[in-house]
């Protein structure tokens, strides 16, 4: 028996258990999604595309469309304020660097809801913000306020790649391109961006992929306007029983982000080749 | 002439870092504070209380969700590193042609959104007629756990490289000899850390469990879902702080430990995937 038989045995229960508990589901998911409901809310198998046409319905486009801006609004905001503090930890951090990484990282262990719910605390119309100014702001139940659930959310998605990215890269090179009269600017453009593009796309996916499906942020955070696909999906579900249609949302969603995640996968795969 | 030097002199970049540290720790901060507070308010720190702890362990319903919470998390953190750590081993020492579809497959959990997760194992719990419990829960959460696990303990599989085990097995050790001797003890940190991680993401967890969960006993984060629904009330601050403490004593576990076993390395450079090899 070869060390690579031996090995493959190893692969055994992992292989079942993903198969078995998550290609399967994907797979049911997708059958459901062409199936319809009996008059008592049962699933019954077949073929109802009508489920995909209400999916592209008036109705609910402006929630996809909602959902995808949303999002994107949240990577650009993520990148904004991440990139500059990712790169101070990596160039500047010092003996301080893992310090500082675990701090940025121990929020995002408090529990998401908690998170949600403090900034309902904060921002409220009782909350300690309006509290304090003596004012009574509404930022609570804005398209403001679930974006910015969304970048509080996930914002360590960003961080982190970009401060690895960063933290590989030899700071030598930004000497260097100050010795070559370059300014900070310059220097930024030609050396210090091109070596964290790589950290930078992945964070975007790392943070997209999540915002796109949240529906904690919009439903705490907004309201029926602002609610994304993740609501909708979550009231087939929980509310209107409509478990087909809910399906189908969810497949739509997952084709969507399908050339996402194997553009994500295939850089992560050439990385860790290339260690 | 010298160049500028602003970059060099990171003024800005100081103040905007501590800036940012107190826009990402205010709002913990104050749940925090406001679970001692003695009033309801959450406005005005009226004194420092403990009742808002004592609603918390005083209601039989949630001491069941906290039970409920910790078992799922600790069966899901045995199952998942068990699980998770052969999967890593085989797909770094083996190679059958199921390997790349195996590696993919791996992958795509960390990357699915959650809601896609929670639907799918409702969808397919509900048509294979398991009644929704602790158990389908355990399951879902199992499921994305492994890819946790096998990431981080494969990158400190891949950094060991297979020169000491083949050294082993030249001296006369049978594979599985070499994997319980050799193998194993090399990797203990990285599973240690891995399973840690997975009990805390596990215990957090919120949308995965909202979709799989049963009508009682309900983990922790689904009962907060549903009092935040009725309103804003200090005992969440005080659900909320405890959950947060259990977090980071995890997390200051999986990167303490392997230094207390007498490691060099740190856990969160396994955890980060970056250690030196």
């Amino acid at each position: 028996m070869s060390q690579g038989r031996f090995a493959a045995g190893f692969l055994v229960p992992g292989g079942l258990w993903l198969v078995l508990l998550f290609a399967i589901p994907l797979g049911i998911v997708l059958a459901i999604s062409f199936g319809t409901t009996d008059d008592l809310g049962n699933t019954i198998y077949g073929w109802y595309p009508e489920n995909y046409e209400q999916v592209f319905d008036p109705v609910f486009l402006p929630v996809l469309a909602r959902s995808v801006g949303f999002a994107l609004a949240t990577v650009v905001l993520c990148l904004l304020i991440g990139y500059p503090v990712a790169y101070y930890i990596a160039i500047f951090g010092g003996r301080w660097k893992h310090v500082l990484v675990a701090m940025v990282v121990l929020p995002f262990f408090v529990n998401y809801l908690v998170r949600t719910y403090a900034w309902i605390a904060m921002l409220g119309d009782e909350g300690v913000v309006n509290g304090v100014i003596g004012g009574d702001i509404k930022f609570i139940n804005t398209p403001w306020a679930v974006i910015g659930g969304l970048v509080y959310g996930y914002l360590v998605f960003m961080i982190l790649p970009v401060y690895a990215a960063l933290d590989r890269m030899d700071p030598a090179l930004i000497e260097a391109g100050k010795d070559l009269y370059g300014g900070p600017w310059e220097t930024f453009r030609n050396v210090t961006w091109p070596h964290t593009v790589q950290g930078v796309l992945a964070g975007t996916v790392l943070v997209f992929l999540p915002a796109v499906g949240d529906f904690v942020a919009a439903q705490l955070l907004g309201g029926p306007d602002s609610y994304m696909v993740g609501n909708l999906i979550q009231q087939q579900f929980f509310a209107a029983e409509n478990w087909p249609f809910g399906a189908a949302l969810t497949t739509v969603m997952m084709a969507f982000l399908f050339v996402w995640m194997v553009l994500y996968l295939r850089s992560a795969a050439r990385e860790v080749a290339a260690e | 002439m010298k160049p500028p030097k602003d970059f060099d002199r990171p003024r800005f970049l100081r103040v905007y870092t501590a800036l940012f540290f107190v826009f990402l720790f205010a709002p913990i901060a104050l749940v925090v504070l406001f679970s001692f507070n003695s009033t309801k308010s959450l406005q005005n720190f009226d004194g420092f209380s403990l009742r808002w702890y004592e609603q918390f362990f005083g209601s039989e319903s949630l001491r069941e969700s906290l039970a409920a919470s910790i078992q799922i998390a600790l069966v899901t953190m045995v199952v998942a590193t068990v699980i998770g750590t052969l999967l890593a081993y085989g797909l770094v020492r083996s190679r059958t042609r199921w390997s790349g579809g195996l590696n993919v497959l791996m992958l795509v959990p960390l990357v699915t959104p959650e809601i896609v997760a929670g639907v799918s194992a409702l969808l397919v719990f509900t048509q294979v007629g398991l009644q929704l419990s602790l158990t389908t829960i355990i399951l879902g959460h199992i499921t994305f756990s492994i890819s946790y696990v096998t990431v981080v303990v494969r990158a400190r599989l891949a950094a060991l490289g297979e020169d000491v085990e083949e050294a082993a097995m030249d001296l006369g050790a049978t594979r599985l000899e070499t994997f319980r001797l050799i193998t194993l003890p090399a990797l203990w940190p990285a599973i240690l850390a891995a399973g840690l991680l997975v009990f805390a993401l596990s215990f957090d967890d919120f949308v995965l469990s909202f979709f799989t969960t049963g009508e009682s006993p309900q983990p922790l984060p689904v009962r907060i879902w549903s009092a935040i629904r009725f309103g804003v009330t200090p005992t969440i601050n005080a659900i909320g702080t405890f959950m947060l403490a259990v977090s980071v004593l995890t997390i200051g576990l999986a990167i303490a430990l392997p230094r207390l076993l007498g490691r060099r390395e740190s856990g969160l450079r396994v955890l980060l995937g970056r250690e030196a090899a």
